[in-house]
């Protein structure tokens, strides 16, 4: 199982069948499998703070969701964590493609992509990083169990390292 | 038209419907109508309350309705697309356009010098669209609403009539309360 299928996998395995993004040429790895399964709503959003609020719908509503976008669109996505999931509990897990790090290219992408880590821990988010898929089963299956005993957002940070995808 | 007024309206002709409201008057305004475990508010996150609807009518075959603001839909246009783009049959969206922004000191939003919400949501691909002025032409579209495919777009016009106190909310609360009526509530060691 690659690393694609590992989330997909877990993702299932939690029950959670809506996945909300904002489309990224590295996680379309991921989302293009999801766009085939029957078992997954694959919703695509304008920017990623809507697709948070889309997700978050979706939770009150009853049915479990993940939300999918660029560190890039992680800066627009902050409001929505501080001013509406963190004081609501929603249990909102975020895959991130992680821009900024070995291999980037593009000097734009650098400093929001470095300070995905940082904002997190500002707003006392949970965060991993995935640079290799050893364990990443246990990793992902671990982080999905705090994300809901926590009842709040948790950042899944997806590397080129791991990924492998075009930075472009 | 007030806006404590259409929204006492639309909360007594919405039954058990799921209510979202924007954050601010909306909300208080919302929870002075009436109280009721299905009203989800907000007190942050401005521009995403009909974001917040779109996921729930995605997540449920149940009636949902927001309520949601000029100043806020202007904030987060995008999600009017998303809607035209996903066309939720079950999704009401009712927007309080009072053309300004109210609580930061009443300047004059886009809405009061030309832009026409109705309109973007029709180029949005959402067929379903009716600018009132009045409540009982509020009444009507509502109502119909409820009760035909949508997804549906309603542009009311509002004038400001003061603000009511602040409602005693948590959101924590509001959505574990909220959500309890899709699903069974959390049992120990779940």
């Amino acid at each position: 199982m690659n690393w694609a299928e590992e989330i997909i996998k877990t993702l299932k395995d939690w029950d959670t069948s809506m996945v909300v993004y904002v489309p990224d040429i590295s996680i379309h790895q991921v989302t293009s499998l999801i766009d085939e399964d029957p078992y997954f709503r694959l919703v695509s959003a304008t920017r990623e703070e809507e697709a948070i609020g889309i997700a978050v719908g979706s939770y009150a509503a009853g049915r479990n969701a993940a939300v999918f976008m660029q560190s890039s669109g992680f800066g627009n996505s902050v409001n929505a964590l501080a001013s509406l999931c963190i004081p609501a509990r929603t249990p909102i897990p975020m895959f991130i493609n992680l821009r900024g790090g070995p291999g980037e290219f593009n000097i734009a992408q650098v400093a929001m992509g470095r300070a995905v880590i940082p904002i997190m821990d500002q707003l006392g988010l949970p965060h991993f990083i995935l640079e290799d898929d050893g364990k990443m089963d246990r990793l992902l299956d671990g982080a999905m169990k705090l994300c809901h005993a926590n009842r709040q957002p948790l950042a899944i940070c997806l590397t080129q390292m791991l990924h492998g995808g075009k930075l472009a | 038209m007030r806006r404590f007024e259409a929204t006492q309206l639309v909360s007594r002709l919405a039954g058990n419907a799921p209510i979202v409201s924007n954050l601010g008057p909306s909300s208080d305004e919302l929870w002075h109508a009436g109280h009721r475990d299905r009203n989800f508010y907000t007190y942050g996150s401005m521009g995403l309350c009909s974001s917040i609807a779109l996921g729930m009518a995605m997540a449920t075959d149940e009636q949902i309705i927001s309520l949601d603001g000029d100043g806020s839909i202007l904030m987060n246009m995008g999600t009017v697309a998303s809607i035209g783009r996903e066309q939720p049959k079950n999704l009401t969206v009712i927007v309080w356009d009072n053309e300004k922004w109210g609580q930061t000191g009443g300047q004059t939003s886009h809405t009061g010098m030309g832009t026409d919400l109705e309109k973007v949501a029709q180029s949005c691909g959402i067929a379903r669209t009716k600018t009132v002025t009045d409540l009982e032409d509020l009444e009507a579209a509502v109502s119909e609403a409820l009760v035909t495919d949508g997804p549906n777009f309603i542009v009311a016009k509002i004038e400001e009539a003061g603000y009511m106190s602040i409602a005693p909310v948590e959101p924590e609360f509001t959505l574990y309360r909220f959500r309890n009526t899709f699903v069974e509530p959390r049992q120990p060691g779940d």
